[in-house]
């Protein structure tokens, strides 16, 4: 361990107070056995050496015995000899001493000799060989103090005594051998004792030493352990803390690792978890170099994998000197060791700990990394089961949140029907109380009924009266009119003869006649003329009267009216020396809508009028504009005026102010009449102020554009003359004709039964109105909107039978209002004829048009429209050819379809179908995929490719399944396919009633196609190749009809994979090279994004075109597109004119 | 700060929460492009609280500091805003419906395509794939699974789900007329149970805003349960809309338990097939 940690080695003296371990108690307790032992030992060997001392001295103590007992005898045997020899009792004495002190030493060398059988016999043997020694010396001594010394001294020359005394020293010679080897023995025996005695002590002090070492080693190796321990343990509650607390896997793994790092002094680390899927994410990482270990490891992989299959621990050594680099400010250097531990709880491997060492890791830090490993293990799973725990929580919460998010949308829903409910019960209340009032009303409204009805009676006799008056006057004043027209022209026929003839008179070419004569012709003329002009008011009157007269509305200039007023009145005026004046406002158009004509003839009656009854003075002319797009033309005249009474009179016809006026002034007093007439007819009116004797001033006021279709715009209508200008005429005929042509109100038009009707939405006016009339010419009821959404709403409420649609709208573009018509279920049906500004043919009848016609059209065409309109309404007759060649399945067809306006023709084979389309047409092809003589779709083709072959809808009905590519080919053809089944009859019978009552808009559909095709090819697109990338079959069949029309080729991928290999294909051959790719983004298989990128990765592939086509709407999705590798982006639902000048502006020039 | 005070009482604390998960949803709007303005009110509040939580705010305002300024509290924040609920076959019924009264007429169209809108973890698409496995469907058929949040995209896509789980799906899925049995079609590993790549070929996963986006391909069946409870009524109306767009003619729609089309502006665009399991088909 580095002294530079400061947390290694902790030593605390109360650890010392510890216990010793078993192994150095034992080893102590081995060392005191072994003491007491040795002691014990040495104690016997001591106590055996005495035992042999005392025995060697016994020995000696024997030998000395013996030593005494043979000198006793020796001195018993000499006292004898001495008494013997010389019968002295001194020499007794030593006998007597011994024979006293034999007894005694024999007893105590007996005694000495006890513990010794063979000594103790010997010595036995002895005392009786000493008693005989003695009885004969006792013998001998007796003999000799009896005197007998003779007899002593021959017992001594016997030898008996020698004898005994042999015996004695031989017995004494036995026993002293036989202790003296005794001793000998005794005494090796001694000198082994002490050897062992000293071989003991020896080995006992070694032993002991022995023991005393290893105890102290033992106890010095437990102070090791527990210290190490301690380290362990203090580590294990270092990292116990910071492995508390509710932590993720991350900040766990971090905290862990930083820890363990520190703790272990370790260079470098990482701590994996292992995921669900089995695979080792990087939880932690201590000073990682930063290319090192990906953030996922493969389960099994590397050694750490390695580690976790083995479940242990993995020390390696001497790693390779590239393996793990550490790395500072100042320089790097290379991991010596690696410690891989994986973590486990209760035996399950949650994660793994990889350290790096600059240094040699010893075992028990190794060991405690084990240790941890465990508890990390164990915190490893805790984190991940509070996750999964917290996962639980939340998919209780979310399924709580849900089924309250339910009940919340039930509460509304019931809120709302409840809501719906009041209403309801609101309207019933009301509806009872209505109907009460209404009962109430309605016993009034009996009664009143019977008085009206009796006053009916009265009005109906009275009307009947009237009516019959009426028609007597009507017919009165028609034959008055008819008279009078007739009278006219009966009375101007001969008058013109005079009136010619009067004037070759006046002449006088002949000069014959007197200046008389010709005053009298001129009289004749100027009578003739008055007379005529006369003629003529009457017959303008009259001709105003019976309806006679057409107003010619043109556009005129009143510069021009102006110019010809002065130059007819100004030679008047200059002969009456009146002054004509004429001013014009500025705020006067230059030119008007208006019947000049008639106009004219309105001007010159009130002026001839003015110069007639101005004497002096003068008369003046003044245009000005007034409110409402009106001009007033003011005749102001400085004559003789007239009263306020007779302002109404002068205009009547026949009548004139004053009776005698007529007589000063002259005239017929029919032109005001006719004049306020003509001026009605116009729209306008003619007002007067005068006073007496001052002057008059007429005014004419009329409507600049004077066209009715003008005034029915809905915007500002013109209002009809008005009735509180007395002068005015009544409204009459015209206006009526007009409020009945234009039918304004949805509400209004409905009226009388369903008859053929015909809505127009038209947002000009004049030419709704020419519509209309030729609507009527046709029999069309008729009906205008000039708006798209009134015309949308009117198609619905007003029912019609055909609709005329106009494309130029402010509010919609007229082809989306075509497609919301054709859209509608309520609508679809109804046949529209586009009139178009514009060329937009292709998309309109694309689109379900019926027919088509550009603006401005001619009359023909429009009648023509109408009459197509006609045939689709009266078309009732229903034609559906079924091809199938099972006779079972087409008779059950046609029991399916048939009805009374249907009719059905069945055919077993194509060839027979291509007849039966050449010779009629059909509304609908019902047709099987399996046919003997050719395949459905090579029939499709033909009919297709065959232009005196009519092609209606097809409807394929088969039993077998369609693949994914048959049925792109089928949809070329028919937008309907249908597999046999339990449920098919009903849709069979659901899509051919849609396609009977459809109104046919596809015209043949192939020479529509070709049609198209020629008009619309685009030199920029003109065989020019494009793939469509795009699954959804409607699109593929909207893209390719509009793209296909351009001359473009077209290629279809269904999704990325096969847009790729289509790509790969293409490449390199010029003549299949694809130009521009149309890419869908949502796709099967692969999508569009991972598309364009793998795309764009190629680098040939690098600046080809690509348009994404998606049905994302916010802006980073088109971000997302073009960071894909699309060039462009265009969003569903796609707008064809903006989806064909994107390919155009990204089709690559040639 | 009297006259704060003041005004404060005036506007209940309701109010300001209101105002400010109003700015929350805008600004959500303009920063990351998720449109949740038309979700039903009440019951984002109650996930806003509990994201407030979560997030360690004390208001809604807070909130959204954090969302605007740190893109992954967005991240997770997704995950409140929208509803992850799923599980396969559920409500077996309406499976079983599919089956007696929808699958018959799909029958008769060569190619089908279904739209499960909102899709969540992919559970309802597996599901809906497994039914046309098992009628013979499926080889002809393409399932468009779309949501608004990608994590759950991401998890529908791998179809891998609990193997705790797995008893419920196997239970509803028995209840919804099957013959086969679940096991067919997963493997189970470890915790979990892995559904076969032969279904995922037939489904594409993407992700489509019911609020932002438009039709994206004409479909014969629309599946979109338990989505429309979270909108209000003008985007359900919208949503609905979208549907019958994408419909052909006499297409199904299939929609909530709880949820109903008799109020939408589009009830009339559909007549009721199987009233109990909410399935609808368009008129033609």
């Amino acid at each position: 361990m580095n002294s530079s940690t400061p947390n290694a080695w902790p030593r605390s003296p109360r650890r010392f107070a510890l216990h010793l371990s078993v192994g150095a108690v034992s080893g102590f307790v081995l060392a005191a056995l072994a003491t007491v032992l040795i002691a014990g030992l040495s104690l016997q060997s001591m106590a055996a050496r005495t035992v042999m001392v005392e025995r060697v001295s016994h020995t000696l103590e024997v030998l000395q015995e013996l030593a005494t007992l043979m000198s006793t005898a020796n001195d018993a045997e000499t006292g004898q000899r001495g008494y013997l020899l010389t019968g002295t009792e001194n020499y007794l004495e030593p006998y007597l001493a011994a024979k006293a002190a034999l007894p005694v030493e024999v007893e105590k060398l007996a005694e000495l000799t006890a513990d010794d059988a063979h000594q103790h016999d010997r010595v036995e043997t002895l005392q009786h060989l000493i008693a005989d020694k003695i009885a004969e010396l006792d013998h001998t001594i007796e003999l000799r103090r009896g005197g007998d010394a003779e007899a002593a001294l021959a017992v001594v020359r016997s030898d008996v005594g020698k004898i005994a005394m042999d015996r004695i020293r031989a017995g004494v010679a036995a026993i002293e051998g036989a202790e003296k080897m005794q001793l000998e023995q005794r005494e090796a025996d001694l000198r082994d004792a002490a050897v062992v005695s000293t071989r003991v002590v020896l080995f006992g002090a070694a032993l002991l030493l022995f023991l005393i070492i290893v105890a102290a080693a033992m106890v010095s190796r437990d102070q090791a352990a527990r210290e190490a321990i301690a380290w362990q343990r203090e580590g294990q509650i270092g990292l116990g803390e910071k492995l508390q607390g509710d932590q993720s896997l991350q900040p766990l793994g971090e905290r862990a690792l930083r820890f363990l790092a520190q703790y272990l002094d370790a260079q470098a680390g990482a701590i994996y978890a292992i995921e669900e899927d089995g695979w080792l994410r990087r939880v932690a990482a201590y000073a990682p170099a930063p290319d090192a270990a990906e953030e996922k490891l493969r389960p099994g992989g590397r050694l750490i994998g390695q580690a976790l299959k083995e479940n242990r621990v993995l020390h390696v050594k001497d790693v390779p000197a590239d393996y793990m680099e550490i790395g500072s400010g100042t320089g790097r250097a290379n991991a010596r060791e690696l410690l891989i531990v994986p973590a486990r709880a209760r035996g399950i491997a949650q994660g793994v700990v990889e350290l790096g060492f600059f240094r040699t890791l010893r075992a028990d830090e190794r060991e405690f990394v084990e240790h941890v490993a465990e508890s990390l293990g164990m915190a490893f799973r805790a984190a991940s089961d509070r996750v999964r725990l917290e996962e639980l929580l939340e998919e209780t919460q979310r399924q709580a949140e849900e089924l309250q998010a339910q009940q919340e949308e039930l509460r509304v829903s019931n809120e709302e029907l409840e809501e719906q409910g009041r209403i309801l019960r609101e309207q019933r209340m009301q509806v009872e109380s209505q109907r009460a009032e209404l009962e109430e009303n309605n016993a009034q409204l009996e009664e009143q009924t019977q008085a009206l009805e009796s006053q009916r009676d009265q009005l109906t006799s009275a009307q009947s009266v009237l009516t019959s008056k009426a028609a007597e006057l009507e017919r009165a004043n028609r034959y008055k009119s008819e008279f009078l027209a007739n009278m006219s022209h009966e009375l101007r026929t001969p008058l013109n003869s005079t009136l010619i003839l009067a004037g070759l008179l006046a002449d006088n070419k002949d000069g014959n006649l007197t200046e008389g004569q010709v005053k009298f012709a001129q009289t004749i003329v100027s009578a003739g003329n008055d007379l005529l002009a006369l003629i003529n008011d009457i017959l303008d009157l009259s001709k105003i009267e019976a309806r006679q007269i057409e107003m010619q509305y043109e556009q005129i200039s009143l510069a021009d009216v102006v110019g010809n007023l002065r130059a007819t009145f100004e030679p008047v005026a200059a002969q009456k020396a009146l002054a004509f004046e004429i001013r014009v406002d500025r705020d006067v158009p230059e030119a008007i809508s208006i019947d000049g004509q008639r106009l004219l003839q309105i001007l010159r009656n009130l002026l001839a009028n003015a110069f007639k009854f101005t004497e002096q003075g003068s008369v003046g002319l003044y245009l000005h504009g007034v409110a409402g797009k009106r001009i007033a033309f003011d005749v102001a005249d400085t004559g003789i005026g007239l009263p306020e009474h007779q302002y109404e009179i002068i205009f009547e016809a026949f009548r004139q102010a004053d009776g005698s006026t007529h007589r000063q002034y002259g005239g017929t007093g029919l032109g005001l009449s006719i004049a306020r007439d003509l001026a009605g007819m116009l729209g306008g009116t003619i007002e007067v102020s005068s006073k007496v004797g001052q002057g008059s001033t007429f005014t004419l006021t009329v409507p600049e554009s004077g066209d009715f279709a003008a005034n029915a715009d809905p915007a500002a209508p013109v209002q009809p003359p008005k009735r509180a200008v007395p002068v005015l005429l009544p409204a009459s005929g015209p206006v009526e004709t007009q409020v009945r042509l234009e039918e304004k109100s949805a509400g209004a038009a409905r009226r009388g039964p369903p008859a053929r009707r015909v809505l127009i939405i038209e947002s000009d006016s004049a030419f709704a109105r020419t519509l209309c009339e030729l609507a009527h010419d046709a029999g069309f009821e008729c009906h205008v909107t000039h708006t798209a959404s009134e015309g949308l709403a009117a198609a619905v409420s007003y029912a019609p039978s055909g609709i005329v649609l106009d494309l130029n709208f402010p509010d919609r573009a007229g082809l989306g209002v075509l497609d919301q018509l054709k859209h509608d279920p309520r609508t679809r049906h109804i046949p529209v004829h586009v009139l178009s500004p514009a060329d937009h043919e292709q998309e309109a009848l694309a689109l379900g048009a019926a027919g088509y016609a550009l603006k401005p059209a001619q009359r023909e065409q429009l009648i023509e429209a109408f009459r197509g309109l006609d045939r689709k309404f009266s078309q009732t007759l229903r034609r559906v050819l079924v091809v199938e060649d099972d006779d079972q399945q087409r008779d059950s067809i046609r029991r399916l379809l048939g009805s009374d306006d249907t009719e059905i023709t069945g055919v077993a084979g194509a060839e027979a179908a291509l007849q039966e389309l050449r010779r009629t047409t059909f509304d609908c092809v019902v047709m099987d995929l399996n046919l003997p003589d050719m395949s459905g779709l090579e029939l499709l083709e033909q009919m297709a490719s065959q232009d005196e072959i009519s092609f209606p809808p097809v409807i394929v009905y088969t039993g077998r399944e369609v693949s994914g590519e048959e049925e792109q080919e089928l949809r070329r053809f028919s937008s309907s396919i249908i597999i046999k089944d339990v449920r098919s009859p009903e849709r069979l019978l659901d899509e051919v009633t849609l396609f009977l009552h459809q109104v046919e808009s596809r015209l043949p559909q192939e020479s529509q196609r070709l049609l198209r095709a020629a008009r619309n090819r685009d030199a920029a697109l003109e065989n020019r190749r494009i793939l469509i990338v795009e699954d959804d079959v409607r699109n593929i069949y909207a893209l390719s009809s509009v793209l296909e029309s351009t001359g473009a080729r077209l290629e279809i991928a269904r999704n990325g994979r096969e847009a790729l290999d289509m790509l790969e294909r293409s490449t390199g051959q010029r003549a299949s090279a694809i130009d521009l790719v149309l890419m869908d983004i949502m796709m099967p298989v692969m999508d569009g994004l991972s598309a364009m990128r793998a795309i764009r990765q190629r680098s040939e592939w690098k600046r080809l075109p690509i348009i994404a086509l998606t049905a994302k709407a916010m802006k980073d999705d088109q971000e997302v597109c073009l960071a894909a590798g699309a060039n462009d982006y265009i969003a569903k639902p796609l707008d064809v004119e903006k989806l064909l000048s994107l390919i155009r502006v990204w089709m690559p020039k040639k | 700060m009297d006259a704060e005070e003041v005004s404060e009482a005036d506007i209940s604390p309701l109010d300001t929460f209101d105002i400010e998960l109003r700015l929350l949803v805008d600004a959500v709007y303009l920063r990351y492009h998720y449109d949740f303005r038309r979700y039903a009110m009440a019951s984002l509040k109650r996930r806003m609280t509990a994201a407030m939580s979560q997030f360690d705010c004390r208001t809604l305002s807070q909130l959204q500091d954090k969302v605007l300024h740190e893109p992954t509290v967005f991240s997770a924040l997704l995950n409140y805003l929208t509803v992850q609920v799923s599980e396969m076959f559920r409500d077996p019924g309406y499976f079983l419906a599919l089956r007696t009264s929808v699958l018959p007429l799909l029958r008769t169209y060569p190619s089908l395509k279904i739209w499960v809108a909102g899709c969540s973890t992919g559970e309802e698409a597996y599901s809906l794939a497994i039914l046309l496995h098992e009628e013979g469907l499926l080889s002809r058929s393409l399932i468009y699974a779309t949501d608004i949040n990608p994590h759950a995209l991401k998890k529908a896509e791998a179809g891998v789900y609990e193997i705790d789980r797995i008893a419920e799906f196997t239970d509803n899925h028995r209840k919804s007329g099957s013959t086969h049995s679940l096991s067919e079609y997963y493997t189970a590993a470890y915790d979990h149970a892995v559904f076969d790549a032969a279904l995922k070929k037939h489904l594409v996963f993407s992700d489509h805003s019911l609020a932002t986006d438009t039709v994206f391909a004409e479909v014969q069946f629309v599946s979109c349960r338990n989505v429309l409870i979270y909108f209000d009524r003008e985007l359900q109306d919208r949503a609905v809309g979208l549907f019958r767009d994408a419909l052909c003619r006499k297409g199904f729609l299939g929609i909530g338990a709880k949820e109903s089309l008799g109020l939408s502006a589009h009830s009339e665009a559909f007549d009721k097939v199987a009233r109990e399991h909410r399935i609808f088909q368009k008129k033609a």
